[in-house]
């Protein structure tokens, strides 16, 4: 072969694949989109479908909820301990909260409940979905009927942003108590200092960053691996692309972590710069 | 049946209410946390406003804490320009802690090395009036950091004048010599006297006559037992003066008692005398009457003297 059909072999392939890869993005961001209107509309929470919500939404927080937040109390005691005596070797102490509330509560706590989450419960869910259609409980090559959708699509990506928010609001306030007493212990002398220092921390727009950041690490994970259940059903995709290596679960993994590592690198360029 | 289908979940009581629940949770939480940040930010503080005219507003933050002896009683709420160039600070201080500040208190913004600057507020006269709402108060600003060039020049300007001293041939090195010189010389023979003197035949003077003096005190002190041997001595000076004292104590009761005799004939001399000046004034009346009586007998001859035969010839011839 020569070096020029190999070149034209190449590039076509690329061009096809990123052709391909542009394709199921635009297809996942539609499914996606369809969910979330499906989520806005008052018709889904009828009776007929609040049930199976109100299942979903406690199966997928309830149990979690106790042990990650044991989980984070006890690394942001050993985090907290490490930062307040590596900080006072250096005869700055005083940033030592500050720094443990930035890293702790701004930075890791929204990512590691939005993975929890994900691993716990909205990929299983996913491949849940998969079952049902490898099981033909789905029939997917005539559409995705709006029962489906809204009888076990949509209560579990509820659920899943549910339980992505609620993990991440208790962790972040056993967090700041846990902090403040690893901090201060068992007193409420330093409380207003470190009230003050909080919401120093705080502004609006780290507020509104964090906030934006939570929502769209939770929407993320819960829509993502839905979504993608939903895409791998379609005859849409490429059949070419299903093998043994790219499974349903990890293809949807590998989007969700690209979209979370987007979401990152935005909320940190629009807290630090 | 499907034997790839998942088992169904095993039905949960209560499942409703338990959802409902986790949702008031939830919503609990979040509301609570929005609050919580208010208040932190200090959204529900009644404050009064303080405005601060800096002239670089460098490090300045919203939200950074104005601080009166370690204590955060304010933070500030925007930074703006103002019509002269100068920055305008404008600085929320809680209305319980606005107590602290006087009209007389003195604002700064101090540069650390490390971290963002703090602004500080100090009153010294807590007497005075409460600062009003809305005071405009200029803050005296000083650069920890600025002044990092200044002491690297004079630590180097230190060091610069310790290596001069400490050269080999500097003054240190000088003193150490001389030092070294002195040790020597004090281990020596002479030791400190030689260092005193300067040389060691002085130090050598310095001892001859000492031992001199050693000597010239032992012949002292024998002149001293003979001297005690003759004056306070059995029959020493002191005795034998002592004696004479006594003599002298009796002799002078003596002339205690002549000398009252003679103040006796004095006082019988003063009144001889006095009687004496009483007669000398008697003889002076009886001399004038003796006189007048003379000149009346004088006359009385005269008298005698014209008449006849005792008159006499009183022309004189001329030859």
């Amino acid at each position: 072969m020569s070096a020029a059909g190999f070149t034209h072999r190449t590039l076509t392939l690329s061009g096809s694949a990123i052709r391909r890869i542009m394709v199921e993005w635009w297809h996942l961001l539609h499914l996606g989109a369809s969910i979330l209107v499906l989520a806005l509309s008052p018709s889904s929470y009828d009776r007929a479908y609040r049930n199976q919500l109100a299942q979903q939404i406690y199966l997928n927080t309830a149990p979690i909820l106790l042990g990650f937040t044991v989980v984070c109390a006890l690394v942001t005691v050993v985090l907290t301990r490490i930062v307040l005596v590596t900080a006072q070797s250096y005869g700055l102490s005083h940033y030592a909260l500050q720094v443990v509330i930035r890293v702790l509560v701004l930075e890791l706590i929204p990512l590691t409940a939005a993975l929890f989450v994900a691993l716990r419960c909205t990929i299983p869910d996913g491949a849940e979905l998969t079952a049902m259609h490898a099981n033909g409980q789905v029939d997917a090559d005539a559409g995705y009927p709006l029962a489906f959708l809204r009888g076990e699509v949509l209560p579990r990506t509820v659920a899943g942003l549910f339980s992505g928010l609620t993990v991440a609001a208790l962790s972040s306030v056993v967090v700041l108590i846990v902090t403040f007493i690893a901090s201060y212990g068992f007193s409420l002398s330093g409380l207003p200092g470190y009230v003050r220092l909080f919401g120093q921390v705080f502004s609006p727009a780290v507020s509104l960053i964090f906030a934006l950041k939570t929502l769209l690490l939770c929407l993320t994970v819960a829509l993502v691996p839905m979504a993608s259940a939903l895409f791998d059903m379609s005859p849409m995709r490429d059949t070419r692309s299903s093998t043994v290596r790219t499974s349903a679960e990890m293809r949807g993994l590998v989007r969700m972590f690209v979209l979370i590592l987007l979401i990152e690198i935005v909320s940190l360029v629009g807290n630090y710069y | 049946m499907n034997l790839n289908q998942p088992p169904a979940p095993p039905p949960i009581a209560h499942l409703e209410f338990k959802a409902r629940l986790l949702m008031v949770f939830m919503l609990l939480l979040v509301c609570g946390s929005v609050l919580f940040v208010l208040y932190a930010r200090g959204a529900f503080d009644q404050t009064q406003r303080l405005v601060l005219m800096a002239e670089d507003s460098e490090g300045v933050a919203v939200g950074m804490d104005l601080t009166f002896s370690g204590f955060a009683i304010g933070r500030v709420h925007r930074i703006e320009l103002s019509e002269t160039g100068k920055v305008r600070i404008l600085v929320d201080v809680a209305a319980k802690d606005a107590h602290w500040l006087r009209t007389s208190s003195i604002f700064t913004l101090v540069r650390g090395v490390v971290g963002s600057p703090a602004i500080r507020a100090y009153t010294g006269v807590l007497d005075d009036p409460a600062l009003p709402d809305g005071a405009v108060r200029t803050v005296l600003q000083g650069d920890v950091s600025a002044e990092i060039p200044k002491v690297i020049a004079s630590v180097r300007e230190l060091v610069d004048n310790l290596n001069t001293l400490t050269a080999a041939n500097g003054t240190v090195s000088a003193s150490l010599h001389n030092l070294h010189t002195l040790t020597e010389r004090l281990n020596g023979p002479g030791g400190a006297l030689t260092v005193a003197l300067g040389s060691e035949q002085d130090a050598r003077k310095v001892v001859a006559t000492l031992e001199r003096t050693q000597a010239l005190l032992t012949k002292l002190d024998g002149i001293a037992a003979k001297t005690d041997t003759q004056v306070f001595g059995d029959k020493g000076v002191l005795p034998l003066a002592h004696e004479t004292v006594v003599q002298l104590n009796a002799m002078l009761g003596e002339s205690r008692e002549s000398l009252k005799k003679v103040d006796g004939i004095l006082r019988d001399a003063q009144a001889i005398s006095g009687n004496a000046k009483a007669a000398t004034a008697d003889l002076g009346a009886l001399r004038a009457d003796v006189e007048a009586n003379l000149r009346k007998i004088e006359g009385l001859v005269t008298e005698i003297n014209r008449k006849w035969p005792f008159a006499r010839d009183t022309e004189i011839q001329l030859p």
